[in-house]
């Protein structure tokens, strides 16, 4: 009798995390239609309820264009978000759990490509901006070399560590991890040690910090085109395969939220809404957007030149600071036509600039 | 010094019912120094929150509806991972006690994975299972399983072949000998294995909730609120909750192993 | 496994008027089973790892879990053979290992000290003990959120963090043992009039080794768990960061392989105690 049940126990028990994995990747669909449609983001603020931070691709939640486009189909919309950022929406789609994302940040993009992820990129989430780095507020270091040495911290895994690298770059530190001792902290900690002192600096938007006294700007570089890089929208492979109409009606929405959100006249709008998920206070937003004149060449969903010289940059660079091991293949990744037919059927062709790899702007 | 050894006894009923209020001199005076330090300001009150701070928050989230519902899930989540831990705990150190095949098929394995640091599976854990409740009671359930396992593997080890033939004496089915004599033999090991497994329950719970952040609610959530906002009072609130419940259930424990046990002929 | 010159299965003819002790021509079947039960304990042990092992296998090339989550042995193996040549594992092996070194001195000894205080002397345990047992309860992890802001995230925090771990159950273990010494030993005491110095060394110390010991151990793993837990949440290098770091460049292999290290180093760990234990125990038996 032992033997037998044994046996059994020893079945059953190796058999569970098989169907675990069966289970997570199993998802209701419908033949032609899905009855959800889940879409991720990376980060979910600090208010406490989740929301998205900023960019076109955030007006989207707070406008609830998707909840509209698709009441009559009977399709939820599912967001999600991540305090473990890109890394983790990474994990989540290997899961099966996500079908969309709304902006993913060019390393964690490129490091789940290279891992394997089977996504198509079908837009820009945005670009541009300024990067500041920023030093506890009783920091008496002056320059960037003044901090050679010491502690700098950023969530390893996100755009932002290739930002650093870049910024560190530029002035003249090419081995960041010899130069600096660099940490890995999401991004409350790393408030939390600027205020304490704890760390030497980090990248972050400066202006509510600074009105709570926490820190200054050591050093800050404006639309800087080789700096940021632009994010990314993509659609995973199997759910563009399946429903394609409905990824080509998401894009229309994604399209029209763009514009709509390039309009000065919303500019407040947005301003409001950005503050809801509690990364950055209102005071972030407007000081730094109102420096945007044109907010077409911030909200811009275009795959032009620009973005695909940006994003083989990038590639060059993970390889270069040996964070992906394998290759990322940049054929076949992006998936234009969506984006395309809808600027046509929104008769925006000609409205959203494009931009040229040395990062000037026509049209 | 030789007057305070503990084994000499003065016969006096100076230090029997009456509360030994000695014990509260430590926190008195430490609440006091910290009164003091922060009300004259002598370090950085960002830092060093002054205890009516402290209070004012505690009573704000005692007042606060989620601070229940994020007990209530902290505690459904060990409490549901601590039985599946145990039970499976149960099972399996009987069966490795009892079956010297499946000792040494299982042993080895289980003795080798005991090794891991239990923190350790958590990143593999989460990139498989996600970073849900699902997850977090899977890491529960694991802490409670290994001291539960030695606890019982302790005591059926210690059923002595007197107690078997007892058994064959009175011609008991093997389930017989399951309920009516291991298990009950065994008992005060496998309750002291219990309670060690309540204890790492616990400790799994707040630290799966430390690492395995979401949007979620629970006790670990709070205090991970608190950093996130730099709500030092509020990060003080939520340890002195952890370190409350935490007591609580030694306390419940403790009630519980006396009464399971007190059927036992007071042959001690 | 005793072998009695009764057992039929090894002396199937064996005449009853057989002298007990063993003759040479006995001694080759004796070492013959023994060899035979070694290699059985060896394969029925192997089962199961090597069953895991083939599950694994076969769900990574199956695509069972996705290869991002679950990554097939042999990348696992690549990787480990990479992070070891480069010495990049040994370096933060010893990191960790230095942590843990150092929390269970300075842990270890404050726990000492505080055991024995509460153990030998009743005042000092009226004050302090009820403190402590509050204090023993809360997890170590529940203190680290405010040790970060009072000391800071470098290397003070982590052994501060491990340290605590470590003082809870060798404290409390030592009281332990203290408090159960049995009476007539400490009688002997009084009865030799030894003085304190004396009382300690040759009767607390001695017949208190074994609870020191198990509160070592527990200390021990104690201080292994926390660790771990401390270099997940906020480090720059460690076994711990290793896990962490790889984790969120999608490198779940060389997550793999940090544990397997975990793993390796937390099995020599429990050998060495092993090994002291026993080397105690007999020098507790050769005593008497």
């Amino acid at each position: 009798m032992k033997r037998r049940s044994f046996n059994l126990g020893l079945a059953s028990s190796l058999a569970a995390p098989a169907l675990i994995g069966l289970g997570s990747s199993a998802r209701a669909a419908d033949g032609a239609k899905p009855t959800t449609i889940r879409i991720g983001f990376p980060g979910a603020g600090t208010s406490g309820r989740p929301l998205p931070t900023s960019g076109y691709t955030a007006n989207v939640v707070f406008l609830g264009e998707l909840e509209q486009e698709f009441k009559a189909d009977n399709i939820k919309i599912e967001w999600k978000y991540y305090v473990g950022a890109g890394p983790a929406l990474n994990e989540a789609f290997a899961n099966g759990l996500l079908d969309f994302c709304f902006g993913h940040g060019d390393l964690p993009l490129i490091v789940g490509r290279s891992t394997g992820l089977k996504h198509k990129i079908i837009a820009s989430s945005g670009r541009g901006g300024d990067v500041y780095l920023l030093t506890p507020a009783a920091s008496q270091a002056t320059q960037v070399a003044d901090l050679k040495g010491k502690i700098l911290s950023v969530q390893k895994g996100t755009a932002t560590q290739l930002v650093l690298y870049r910024f560190l770059a530029k002035y003249g530190f090419t081995e960041p991890d010899k130069d600096f001792r660099i940490i890995s902290q999401i991004a409350d900690d790393r408030r939390a040690s600027l205020a304490t002192g704890d760390i030497a600096g980090t990248i972050d938007t400066p202006w509510g910090l600074e009105a709570r006294g926490i820190t200054k700007r050591l050093a800050e570089v404006h639309d800087d085109i080789n700096i940021n890089a632009p994010g990314t929208v993509w659609v995973g492979e199997a759910f563009e395969q399946q429903y394609p109409d409905i990824v080509q009606r998401v894009v229309n929405r994604l399209v029209k939220v763009a514009h709509w959100s390039s309009q000065d006249a919303n500019r407040e709008q947005q301003y409001q809404w950005w503050t809801r998920s509690g990364t950055n206070a209102y005071l972030d937003n407007k000081k730094e957007w109102d420096r945007v004149k044109d907010l077409r060449t911030r909200h811009s969903p275009l795959l032009d030149d620009f973005y695909k010289a940006k994003i083989q940059k990038s590639i060059a660079e993970t390889r270069q600071y040996r964070l992906t091991r394998r290759d990322t293949p940049f054929e076949g990744w992006l998936e234009p036509k969506y984006l395309n037919n809808a600027l046509r059927e929104l008769k925006l062709e000609n409205y959203f600039p494009s931009q040229s790899v040395d990062g000037k702007f026509s049209g | 010094m030789s007057n305070d050894t503990p084994n000499h006894h003065p016969a006096t009923k100076k230090d029997k019912p009456a509360r030994d209020w000695r014990g509260l001199v430590l926190p008195i005076a430490f609440i006091t120094l910290w009164y003091v330090v922060t009300s004259l300001k002598l370090v950085n009150t960002k830092l060093i929150v002054p205890p009516v701070g402290v209070l004012t928050t505690s009573f704000q989230e005692l007042g606060n509806v989620d601070f229940y519902t994020g007990i209530g899930l902290s505690l459904w989540r060990d409490l549901s991972g601590f039985l599946i831990g145990s039970l499976a705990g149960i099972a399996v150190g009987v069966l490795i006690g009892v079956s010297r095949l499946a000792d040494k098929i299982i042993g080895p394995t289980f003795h080798t994975a005991r090794q891991i640091s239990l923190f350790a599976w958590l990143p593999l854990l989460s990139a498989m299972v996600g970073t849900g409740d699902l997850s977090k009671i899977i890491f529960i359930a694991f802490s409670a399983f290994y001291p539960v396992v030695l606890g019982t593997l302790e005591g059926v080890r210690g059923v002595t072949s007197a107690h078997a033939e007892v058994a064959r004496v009175y011609g008991f089915t093997k389930t017989q000998i399951l309920t009516r004599l291991i298990l009950p033999a065994a008992s005060p090991q496998i309750l002291s294995g219990v309670r060690l497994g309540l204890i790492y329950a616990w400790l799994a719970t707040i630290g799966a909730e430390f690492l395995l952040v979401n949007d979620g609610q629970g006790l670990g959530n709070i205090v991970f609120k608190g950093r996130m906002a730099f709500n030092i009072e509020l990060i003080i609130f939520g340890l002195v909750a952890i370190g409350l419940i935490g007591n609580a259930f030694n306390r419940i424990a403790d009630k519980a192993e006396q009464g399971l046990l007190r059927w036992r002929a007071p042959a001690r | 496994m005793a072998v009695s010159t009764d057992d039929p299965n090894i002396f199937p003819a064996a005449p009853s008027t057989q002298p007990a002790s063993v003759v040479p021509s006995q001694i080759w079947p004796h070492a013959g089973k023994l060899l035979l039960s070694l290699i059985n304990t060896i394969l029925l042990g192997s089962i199961l790892p090597l069953v895991l092992f083939g599950l694994w296998w076969v769900a990574a090339d199956r695509h069972w879990i996705a290869e991002q989550i679950l990554p097939p042995p042999a990348f696992v193996w690549e990787s480990l053979k990479d992070v070891l040549q480069s010495g990049e594992l040994l370096g933060h092996i010893k990191i960790s290992a230095s942590r843990v070194a150092w929390s269970l001195l300075i842990g270890g000894s404050a726990g000492l000290l505080l055991g024995f205080g509460m153990g030998l002397s009743r005042t000092f345990k009226a004050y302090v003990f009820p403190t402590f047992d509050v204090l023993a309860q809360l997890p170590v992890l529940g203190w680290i959120p405010l040790l970060i802001i009072f000391v800071g995230i470098e290397e003070p925090l982590k052994v501060t963090a491990v340290s605590i771990a470590v003082v809870v159950p060798v404290a409390l273990s030592t009281l332990h043992g203290i408090a159960n010494i049995p009476r007539p030993l400490l009688e002997v005491g009084r009865v030799y009039q030894f003085d304190t110095l004396q009382l300690i060394t040759r009767i607390v110390l001695p017949a208190t080794a074994p609870s020191l010991f198990t509160g070592l151990r527990q200390g021990v793993m104690q201080a292994w768990l926390s660790v771990v837990f401390v270099e997940l949440l906020s480090s720059s290098e460690g076994l711990g960061f290793l896990m962490a770091y790889s984790r969120s460049l999608s490198q779940i292999d060389m997550v793999i392989v940090a544990m397997l290290a975990i793993g390796a180093v937390g099995i020599l760990i429990e050998l060495t105690l092993r090994l002291i234990e026993s080397r105690l125990q007999g020098w507790r038996r050769n005593a008497f």
